[in-house]
């Protein structure tokens, strides 16, 4: 598997501030922050390769460095059921892609209704401070989050859990079972020791945490990297 | 650092002996609050203030001077700092304005200082600030004309960047009997930060508490890191936290951080109690005092029906609970009343009650209950009603005293607040020997943050 330190190499070598989502998830698993089973592909005996080792139902997502709000730029196609939706898929992001970087990213749907967001930014006075909150959509219409300085303990990780006012979507409502806050504690501390450990990353963005059967899994990610000082 | 708060004699540069100047304040607010050191008034002409001779020839002044205060224009303030440094004055309050607050960071006037001070050694308060307030030692070097015999002394130690707070902090916090130790106008902070002034308070056997009033802060890492250290309570008002995320950031994440949501991330890790106003600062300072709140089970006590169930909602609010009190304790207080027509329970409504023994009674036996953790006493509450429950004779300073001894013997919190008339809330106040809050739902949020105090230790 690759480091992170290599991955952040390569991208700051080739002058670029952006790491891929899949970039993005091989640095969050090498810090055991559980990722959505994913295989990049390019060609289409590749991606078949892919669907047959994940098995139905998938998402595909083009995966590029300079995408950013993929569903936006109709980059995703979430619940793909049969190898003749993936084969359309596949053919229709790679003709919008269609750049030197680019792939298709084939992975697993994870199932779960809850969705949350994590993350990492550095603030001028305080340094690198991590984020929870409601995550998918409701990120960006409630801002309903919290923030810690990294590094987090357990009881910061438990207290911004608690702090946010949909804490409740980490009960057991509607049946759908109490998230499992030592392991999701787990992974804000975890995105707090990415933090520290490379002063290279600006931002991280895990969104969606989807809670499957009581479990967070980062579904998306996203890393933002220092520009590169200028050279003389 | 002492030397800023308890010099042994100061020397005031810019005093003249006219009406309009301010610096000449500065020597009449020392001397009426009782600064027991020697005080140089040196300005241009001739002329004394507050019976000293200004000094006109800075040869004049003696050896020893251990603290200038500096109102004297932009462009002379440096040239002053060379008297100070030839003299042998190693601390200067600078109180002048014009400095980069006016003309931005890249000025002459603050280049000059820098280098006088870096010259002669110098540590700075300010500029642009009124300096210090030590009801410890009677400095109190703001150039406007205050009455400080009215500041009361207490064990609270205040440091803001603002001139205007530092006055209004020292009024609100002697009207409202908590007292202040200092009050520090930080200014510019060209020399000395909050890093500093937070790192002497610690120390600073006067004081108990530590509230700070800050725009911007130099160093957060550092100022967190300090905090987790002290055993100090540390009450913050933070403001100027409108909304300054970077609008180039990329993530969410970096969108949603603002001044405001750090704040309070950060000040929570570190134990920091957060308000958002000066009035705030004092229920804290309050709230403090009393001794610590271990739990969320309240007794409370209101003299009257409307307040009782106030006071429910906002126990409720706060996340409090009044537990039910025992049958046999309830049928005891019920014995004290005078028209058995109001069932006690918790929240009790003691308007039935009309004896001051049977509110001694109820208070001490609530109190000392192992399921409860602190009270609520909203009292309905004047000269009149004391003579009624005293039968004729006015007992407030003993049941006040009597409340202060039982809170001390059981360890735990009593919300002292009165329904009454502004004047004898005030007189109340005045002679209470443990804090009055204000109004009833002011005094369980003072308890909410006693609790949460404790509790975050």
């Amino acid at each position: 598997m690759t480091s992170p330190k290599k991955i952040l190499e390569t991208a700051t070598s080739q002058k670029r501030t952006v790491l891929s989502e899949y970039e993005s998830k091989l640095i969050l698993s090498a810090y055991q922050i559980p990722v959505t089973r994913e295989f990049l592909v390019n060609t289409e005996s590749e991606l078949f390769r892919a669907t047959n080792e994940i098995g139905y139902p998938l998402v595909l997502k083009g995966c590029s460095e300079d995408i950013f709000h993929k569903t936006e730029q109709n980059l995703v196609r979430v619940d793909i059921r049969n190898d003749d939706e993936a084969g359309i898929a596949f053919k229709d992001i790679m003709a919008v892609l269609n750049r030197g970087f680019s792939a298709v990213l084939v992975q697993e749907l994870v199932k779960g209704q809850r969705e949350l967001v994590m993350g990492m930014t550095r603030d001028r006075q305080f340094g690198a401070s991590v984020m929870f909150g409601l995550g998918g959509i409701f990120t960006e219409i409630l801002e309903d989050v919290a923030f810690r300085l990294a590094p987090l303990d357990k009881r910061d990780a438990l207290e911004m859990m608690e702090e946010i006012r949909g804490r409740r979507i980490l009960e057991n409502i509607r049946g759908l079972g109490a998230a499992d806050l030592d392991q999701l504690g787990e992974i804000l501390i975890q995105v707090g020791r990415i933090g520290i450990e490379h002063d290279i990353i600006k931002e991280i963005d895990i969104n969606p945490v989807i809670i499957s059967e009581g479990k967070g899994i980062a579904a998306d990610a996203l890393i933002v990297l220092e520009p590169s000082p200028i050279e003389s | 650092m002492k030397k800023f708060f308890y010099p042994s004699s100061i020397a005031v540069f810019g005093v003249a002996d006219s009406p309009g100047n301010l610096a000449r304040n500065i020597v009449s607010n020392c001397r009426e609050m009782g600064f027991k050191g020697e005080i140089f008034p040196v300005g241009r002409s001739h002329g004394s203030v507050a019976g000293r001779k200004i000094i006109t020839d800075t040869d004049a002044l003696p050896a020893g001077i251990e603290l200038a205060v500096i109102l004297v224009p932009a462009a002379y303030v440096a040239e002053t700092l060379d008297i100070c440094g030839r003299k042998g004055i190693s601390h200067a309050i600078i109180s002048t304005a014009g400095f980069r607050e006016y003309s931005g960071k890249e000025n002459r006037f603050e280049k000059d200082v820098l280098a006088a001070v870096k010259h002669h050694g110098i540590r700075l308060i300010g500029p642009n600030c009124i300096g210090v307030i030590c009801t410890n030692s009677g400095l109190c070097t703001p150039f406007n004309p205050l009455r400080p015999k009215r500041f009361k002394k207490g064990r609270i130690s205040l440091v803001t960047q603002s001139g205007g707070l530092t006055v209004q902090a020292a009024h609100l916090y002697s009207e409202e009997h908590v007292g202040f130790s200092k009050v520090i106008s930080i200014g510019n902070k060209l020399d000395l930060n909050e890093i500093d002034y937070l790192k002497y308070l610690m120390d600073d056997e006067d004081t108990e508490q530590i509230h700070l009033h800050l725009e911007s802060i130099e160093d957060g890492r550092k100022l967190i890191d300090l905090a987790r250290k002290t055993e100090k309570p540390i009450v913050f008002f933070k403001s100027n936290v409108s909304d300054t995320s970077a609008k180039i950031a990329k993530s969410h994440t970096a969108a949603l951080l603002n001044d405001d949501r750090i704040v309070t991330g950060a000040f929570r890790q570190a134990g920091i109690i957060r308000v958002r106003s000066i009035h705030e600062m004092t229920v804290c300072a309050k709230a403090l005092q009393l001794p610590p709140l271990s739990g969320d089970r309240l007794a409370v006590i209101s003299l009257s029906g409307g307040f009782s169930v106030i006071l429910g909602d906002a126990c409720d609010e706060y996340g409090f609970e009044c537990p039910s009190l025992p049958r046999e304790l309830l049928d005891k207080i019920e014995s004290f009343r005078r028209g058995g027509v109001i069932r006690m329970s918790n929240p009790m409504d003691f308007g039935d009650v009309h004896s001051i023994e049977g509110l001694a009674f109820a208070v001490e036996h609530c109190l000392k209950l192992d399921h409860i953790d602190g009270m609520v006493l909203a009292l309905f509450y004047d000269p009149g009603i004391a003579k009624l429950l005293g039968q004729g004779s006015d007992n407030t300073q003993q049941l006040l005293d009597f409340l202060d001894r039982t809170m001390n013997a059981c360890n735990k919190p009593i919300a002292l607040s009165f329904l009454s008339e502004r004047q004898y809330i005030e007189a109340y106040k005045k002679i209470s020997p443990f804090p009055v809050f204000n109004d009833p739902v002011e005094s369980v949020q003072g308890l909410r943050t006693n609790r949460n105090y404790w509790k975050a230790r």
